[in-house]
């Protein structure tokens, strides 16, 4: 059987706070809600036989229910737990596991990257594909890129007195190098150097399909990989907030991996580590005005982070640039959630309020961290979307020429 | 460094945020779950629980300094920006009113939103109730109102809403549902249908669980009022109520479209003090400490009831800073830049337990008063990058 970390649920007053925020509970009546399959079916289980829910399959481990709940329950352990259970009990479909697989998917996937964009546009194929896979045809899915940034980044090591050891993700190496590549930049405009150590996937896509043994074999290799470089003075930056939240939260509290909460302390998000270096009086400020305004999306797992508002704080310091919170909540993509032919409609549903702020707004473009939102972005509007770094390292780069 | 540092995020704290992020000052909110904004009704009570008039309030509550211009002032401000966030409020405070509440019986309130009304003494009332949602009975309503009005005629009945729910369905749920045109158009079909076969032919006022939609809410009231030709109201009880969950997502999305800069789910764990002042709050989440220092610190942490006090055998702690607190939880040593605002001010000044209504608002509104932040020359943009500079 299953070995589930052991997780406190005891303060759950049922007060319904986690449903009222749940996007998903709020988009569908399919769903059973994070109270009833959190702290409820958690109760309902202890000290008897596992019960498999599969209403479980429709959380997206968004994490508001944590946010929200005012008794301190981390109700998304609890459905993680849940998810974990119906996977041992029910299995996990062929579709799932795939999906879960995004670090082999985006290996195989950027080999073939002008195929593999061309096939993922046509039609007829993504048709069979729904029929087969049951992988939405409508969805818009990210390009790959053939030189992704495992082939073209190779430092392993930093000689600079800040030393950051660079914690990539799937996105941003398979699908989006030019993120990578911005983040670099943004630093050695700092004179910090950056040392990309050996890692895997976070496990946020295997732990939100029910696929919690993988998730833990891949956690435990990065903190072990990444302990070796914290204990020799490096920072732990990431420019992805899922994989961020993974290393900060779900390591120690969910998976409760050894070393995870040493690890957790030296983690940081790419513009909460700017905002540091600028605390500390130790940020190059020599940013090009811009003149532009733009929206800011907030991805779910940034909130869940509990540090502000960083994308903002540090994009305000360049000069003329105007940007504005556009308010909406979850985007409705969550990670593989939305390319799930069943939970498509439902994920379009859920997104539509962010669609509805971002034509309110109407703004140059659409700032966001989180790639799986910028697909839902992509999906939903006509706005280009860019990620922090991406604009940081512009500031810098025009600024020199300046 | 913030100008302004809120603590909790619940009716105060939001109030509080926002108002002080309008008067251009930079505004920051840690929070550890939301308020209890969305376990209330969303109508303003002038002394929640029980009747009175804002001079029994300010006897009451022992309110020092309270004149007519803050008290007009900060109505004023609460009820301007409910029409900006397109949710206006009815009432006074002069002039309280009745409403039904959840189990029919009446209470009196202050302010409340368009879709709830005053009941009247005399007329044809229909209460109406849905099968699927079980906390809300249209017969034990009925009765109750009927001890209390014993000259109206009521009439009750409950119609299906015809959907499929995995889960047991709140008014929350049924809220959004009649957000969706067709869905609302067969239900207000039904209800009618109904009222023919139990020979109603034309009633004064109707009264529905809390469910007339979330941001949607102005069709959804619209098309039950001329459609039904009479006067609705919600009758608020059991939360969640549409009427509470919308104010907090009013609320909540106006404090992040203004830039209020929101810490999650965060604990304080402790405080940097100067002499007599708060310098900095120590705030943990995510296996991180982080320190968030302030010109000023608003306290908006709910009281006993809210957890921001906790009440011992005999003593009571305040549990956000570690503060010393008399028996009554009032503060003993004050700082010159902490502002408590609600329940976080003792026991003195809630009722039945509970604070929020007038209280709440006029308590954040006299905070944002005395913090007095105006927006220098040259707007926030300029203020910021000097402030950066420095």
């Amino acid at each position: 059987m299953i070995n589930l970390p052991d997780t406190s649920y005891d303060q759950c007053l049922k007060c319904n706070a986690c449903v009222v925020s749940c996007p998903v509970s709020n988009a569908t009546l399919d769903f059973g809600g994070p109270k009833h399959l959190g702290p409820e079916l958690k109760r309902l289980m202890e000290n008897q036989e596992l019960i498999d829910d599969p209403r479980i399959e429709l959380c997206t481990l968004c994490g508001n229910c944590d946010l929200s709940c005012p008794e301190d329950v981390h109700v998304s352990s609890l459905t993680a737990q849940a998810k974990a259970i119906h996977a041992e009990i029910s299995g996990t479909k062929f579709r799932d596991k795939i999906l879960s697989q995004a670090e082999i998917m985006g290996k195989v996937a950027s080999t073939f990257a002008p195929i593999t964009n061309t096939v993922m546009k046509m039609k007829p194929l993504r048709k069979a594909m729904q029929k087969i896979m049951g992988i939405h045809a409508d969805r818009k899915f990210p390009e790959y890129q053939f030189k992704n940034f495992n082939r073209t980044y190779k430092k392993k090591t930093a000689n600079t007195k800040r030393k950051v050891a660079y914690f990539v993700g799937c996105y941003a190496t398979y699908n989006a190098p030019q993120v990578a590549e911005a983040f670099v930049e943004v630093m050695s405009y700092n004179g910090i150097e950056v040392a990309k150590p050996d890692q895997h996937c976070c496990g946020i896509p295997m732990l939100a399909n029910g696929q919690i043994e993988q998730a833990m074999k891949n956690a435990k290799f990065n903190v072990k990989s990444l302990l070796e470089y914290t204990r020799k003075g490096y920072d732990i930056v990431l420019t992805c907030t899922s994989c961020t939240t993974a290393l900060k939260k779900e390591y120690p509290e969910v998976l409760k991996i050894e070393g995870a909460k040493e690890l957790a302390e030296h983690v940081f998000d790419a513009d909460e580590y700017l905002r540091m270096l600028h605390e500390e009086g130790e940020m190059n400020t020599n940013l090009a005005p811009m003149s532009v305004k733009a929206g800011y999306y907030a991805p779910c797992h940034m909130k869940a982070q509990g540090i502000g508002n960083p994308a903002m704080d540090v994009l305000e310091l360049i000069p003329g640039y105007e940007i504005q919170d556009l308010a909406a909540g979850c985007c409705g993509q969550c990670g593989t959630f939305g390319f799930k032919e069943e939970k498509f409609e439902i994920s379009l549903k859920m997104g539509a309020p962010m669609k509805q702020a971002v034509e309110e707004l109407d703004a140059e473009y659409t700032v966001t961290e989180c790639g799986m939102c910028k697909t839902q972005l992509d999906q939903l509007t006509d706005k280009p979307v860019k990620h922090p770094m991406e604009i940081m390292a512009e500031a810098y780069r025009k600024a020199v020429v300046y | 460094m913030y100008d302004v540092v809120v603590i909790g995020q619940g009716l105060t704290g939001m109030l509080s945020a926002i108002w002080t992020k309008e008067e251009g000052a930079s505004v920051a909110i840690i929070s550890q779950g939301t308020g209890r904004i969305l376990q209330s009704t969303g109508v303003m009570d002038i002394l929640p629980g029980t009747e009175g008039t804002m001079n029994d309030l300010i006897r009451k509550y022992q309110i020092k300094g309270w004149n007519s211009l803050l008290v007009e002032g900060g109505i004023d401000r609460f009820k301007t920006l409910m029409v900006q966030l397109g949710n206006p409020y009815q009432g006074s405070i002069e002039q309280p009113v009745e409403i039904v509440t959840g189990s029919g019986f009446l209470k009196s309130t202050a302010l409340y939103p368009t879709t709830v009304s005053p009941i009247p003494h005399k007329g044809h009332v229909v209460v109406v109730g849905f099968q699927e949602i079980t906390d809300f009975q249209p017969s034990y309503v009925a009765e109750n109102l009927a001890s209390e009005r014993p000259e109206l005629t009521i009439d009750h009945f409950s119609i299906s809403l015809e959907q499929r729910s995995h889960r047991t369905m709140t008014q929350l749920d049924a809220a959004r549902l009649l957000e969706q045109k067709e869905v609302r158009n067969q239900v207000i079909q039904r209800l009618k249908d109904k009222m023919k076969e139990s020979s109603i032919h034309k009633s004064d006022l109707v009264i529905l669980p809390s469910v007339l939609g979330v941001i949607g809410w102005e069709s959804v009231w619209k098309d039950f009022k001329n459609q039904l030709d009479t006067t609705i109201t919600e009758a608020v009880g059991m939360p969640p109520n549409a009427t509470a969950i919308r104010l907090h997502e009013q609320l909540h999305r106006e404090t992040t479209r203004l830039g209020v800069r929101q810490y999650l789910n965060s604990k304080v764990v402790g405080s940097k003090q100067g002499k007599q002042t708060i310098e900095s709050v120590m705030v943990r989440n995510a296996n991180h400490t982080i320190e968030i220092k302030g010109t000023s610190f608003v306290l908006a942490t709910g009281g006993i009831l809210g957890g921001g006090m906790e009440k011992m055998a005999s003593s009571i702690t305040e549990t956000t800073l570690g503060l010393e607190v008399d028996q009554e939880g009032n503060l003993i040593n004050p700082y010159d830049n902490l502002y408590l605002v609600g329940a976080s001010q003792g026991l003195r000044v809630t009722s039945h337990g509970i604070t929020g209504g007038i209280f709440s608002i006029l308590s954040s509104y006299e905070t944002v008063i005395k913090n007095n932040y105006r927006q220098p020359l040259g707007g926030e943009q300029h203020d910021k990058l000097t402030r950066h500079q420095l």
